[in-house]
């Protein structure tokens, strides 16, 4: 874990936007389904406001993130993610990390803007595969969390904002597991993630 | 293994720059969001469990309200995924006109609720480097869940606009009223002037400052009763507040006698016919700033109090104190206000009141009848108001969805963080629960 020298004008920034993401707000208590409300609708929310702060995360690292630096979507050597689509990719298709990206985005964009997926109605209720949905837009998700670790940290940490990131990792993840949301398969990469400066959620 | 070379920070292009300090602010916010977010949630809770305690309601029955309220909260969650648009409101009527957009009287196409809705032009905005105080009139509308501020429910954007939606208040605003009364009784600017320090002593206990009290922002809501709204907004910038503005100005303008030597009548015509011209123009007018707002020096809390006298001059004389032909007068009156603050003999009124120095006694005055009934036939009367033409509303010219992120990509996310819902305003269908009403 990135330390900084204490007295050091990134240090005081850092502590700063610590104490502003961590004050309050034990997180793991924060996505638990509150008593009598609706499971899919409590997610449906999650699963859009983790979209829009991924999204922005990735949008701060990604001038380096380019088909050179990154021509394989991967977590590290030992995971390589495809894509695969309904479209132009109906076979898993080894991708540059930036295609990729792109690809993924917009196809969550695409499912949280379907009204079908989606409903924003009240009343209208969310199709009985709604969760399923959703697993694959998690598993898809963290794989962006799992490629700015390994593969961007040091950006990340130029930039100051590894409490930033940090602490929304650390909110995914306990959403996840809450709610059983990702194989545990796909949380594997965080074995050497931890290494390289991301929290511990556990 | 990292495979990337990290690039330092000063080879970091401006634009990534200020997307990296959007990002951290963006999931700053989100999380101090978070925490309120929960709290309210909590709060509306033990409201509720409060309220049934006080009822004395069985156990069965808090069953059922507590599913309810669930419900509620449920449904509340679904409303923050909708994207609201202009299309969501049908537009009724002009209602008022600022410097930076318009006020409409609008209805909620599927609840049929009236509000106002405020519409501001984001390029006028960015050139004049209005973002900032967007901002903080979003916050201070947001923050204060007072009855003396104008309340907000919804905010969301286009390409063009930004919207917020907020309390229609039908009485209209005290530019009006004045434009329309000769002067006000002894009794009347008491009343106003009374609630306006209640209202301004509630933003202060926020920790705000207006700095831009003037009877454009002093609304009035059905019962007559004040509320305030536009906070430093716009007119935070407006050039009425900044010096150098009248420093560049040509001197000798000679223009100013002719008004020095009317009677009062005559001067309060004139300042009435001019009024609203004044009120719609970017210069502003500099007639209820404060000296020391124009000054370099900083300013307090008392600059607002300053503003409040000028209205009561306004309210018992006719015109205010400083009132000339010209901005540039107006703003040299204001600065040698010593001798430029003079009673006129031929208006009487008390020397109590030209004190100006008022005590008032913090009862609650909202119950007691206000100082000049408001007269409304239905929910969408706007006869408080002026006429105003009819205009297209500022239409985006490329349909674009309001997804954030497209407005992301097409880089105003210096807006980003702007879209608000507010419970209240979401889950009102129909009646709205008393336990969720702000006390009355
Ligand atoms: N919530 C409201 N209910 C009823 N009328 C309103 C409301 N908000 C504003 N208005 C009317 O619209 C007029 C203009 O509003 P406002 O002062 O907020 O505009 P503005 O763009 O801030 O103008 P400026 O920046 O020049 O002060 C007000 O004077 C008032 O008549």
């Amino acid at each position: 874990k990135r330390k900084f020298e204490p007295g050091t004008q990134r240090f005081e920034l850092h502590k700063k936007a610590q104490a502003s993401l961590n004050a309050g707000l034990d997180l793991k208590l924060a996505v638990q389904l509150p008593a009598g409300e609706e499971l899919n609708d409590w997610v449906a929310v999650h699963v859009v406001d983790f979209f829009n702060r991924v999204n922005l995360i990735y949008g701060t690292i990604s001038d380096g993130c380019t088909e050179r630096s990154c021509p394989i979507m991967s977590g590290g050597p030992k995971y390589e993610y495809r894509w695969q689509d309904e479209n132009k990719f109906r076979r898993p298709t080894a991708l540059s990390a930036p295609r990729y990206m792109d690809l993924l985005m917009d196809w969550i964009e695409v499912q949280i803007n379907n009204e079908d997926v989606f409903p924003t109605n009240v009343g209208t209720p969310f199709p009985k595969n709604f969760l399923q949905v959703v697993k694959k837009i998690l598993s898809r998700l963290f794989r962006v969390f799992v490629h700015v670790y390994i593969h961007h940290f040091d950006r990340i940490a130029q930039l100051g904002s590894e409490a930033h990131v940090n602490t929304c990792y650390k909110h995914f993840y306990y959403f996840v597991t809450e709610f059983g949301l990702i194989d545990t398969k796909e949380l594997e990469p965080l074995v050497s993630m931890e290494r390289r400066g991301c929290p511990d959620p556990v | 293994m990292a495979m990337t070379g990290s690039t330092p920070c000063s080879s970091m292009s401006s634009h990534t720059k200020e997307r990296v300090t959007m990002t951290k602010v963006t999931l700053e916010n989100f999380y101090s969001n978070l925490i309120a977010q929960h709290e309210e949630r909590e709060m509306r809770q033990k409201k509720l469990e409060k309220v049934m305690e006080e009822e004395g309601l069985k156990d069965e029955e808090k069953r059922l309200r507590r599913s309810a309220h669930a419900r509620k909260e449920t449904e509340f969650l679904r409303l923050k995924r909708t994207r609201l648009g202009l299309e969501d409101f049908e537009s009724l009527k002009v209602i008022g006109r600022g410097a930076f957009g318009e006020v409409r009287l609008v209805q909620k196409k599927d609840t049929g609720h009236v509000y106002a809705m405020k519409i501001l032009r984001k390029a006028d905005m960015l050139e004049k480097e209005q973002v900032g105080h967007i901002r903080a009139e979003r916050d201070i509308l947001v923050e204060a869940d007072s009855l003396w501020v104008v309340k907000m429910f919804y905010s969301f954007q286009d390409k063009l606009n930004l919207y917020l939606i907020m309390e229609f208040l039908p009485g209209g605003d005290m530019m009006t009223l004045l434009m329309k009364k000769d002067t006000l009784t002894e009794e009347e600017t008491q009343f106003y002037i009374a609630e306006t320090v209640l209202a301004i002593d509630s933003i202060h206990q926020l920790g705000f400052i207006h700095r831009d009290i003037k009877p454009d922002n002093l609304l009035l809501d059905s019962k007559g009763h004040v509320k305030l709204s536009d906070f430093g907004l716009c007119t935070g910038l407006k050039k009425a507040h900044r010096t150098e503005f009248y420093r560049n100005l040509n001197h000798s303008l000679p223009s100013d006698f002719t008004f020095q030597n009317m009677n009062s009548k005559r001067k309060a015509e004139t300042w009435k016919r001019n009024r609203r011209q004044l009120a719609f123009s970017t210069v502003g007018t500099p007639d209820y700033i404060a000296p020391e707002v124009f000054m370099q020096t900083g300013y307090n809390k008392l600059c607002d109090w300053w503003s409040l006298g000028v209205i009561m001059y306004e309210m018992l004389i006719g015109y205010p104190p400083f009132c000339s032909e010209t901005p540039q007068e107006t703003y040299k009156k204001v600065m040698n206000w010593k001798e430029t603050l003079t009673f006129p003999p031929e208006v009487p009124i008390s020397e109590k009141a030209k004190d100006l120095i008022l005590r008032y006694q913090r009862t609650f005055p909202l119950e007691r009848p206000a100082a000049i009934s408001i007269e409304i036939k239905s929910i969408d009367d706007t006869s408080n108001f002026d006429e105003f033409p009819e205009s297209d509303i500022l239409k985006p010219t490329v349909a674009t969805s309001n997804h954030p992120d497209t407005d992301y990509k097409n880089k105003d996310w210096v807006f980003i963080n702007y879209t608000y819902k507010r419970f209240e305003g979401l889950t009102a269908r129909g009646a709205i629960p008393s336990y969720m009403k702000a006390a009355k």
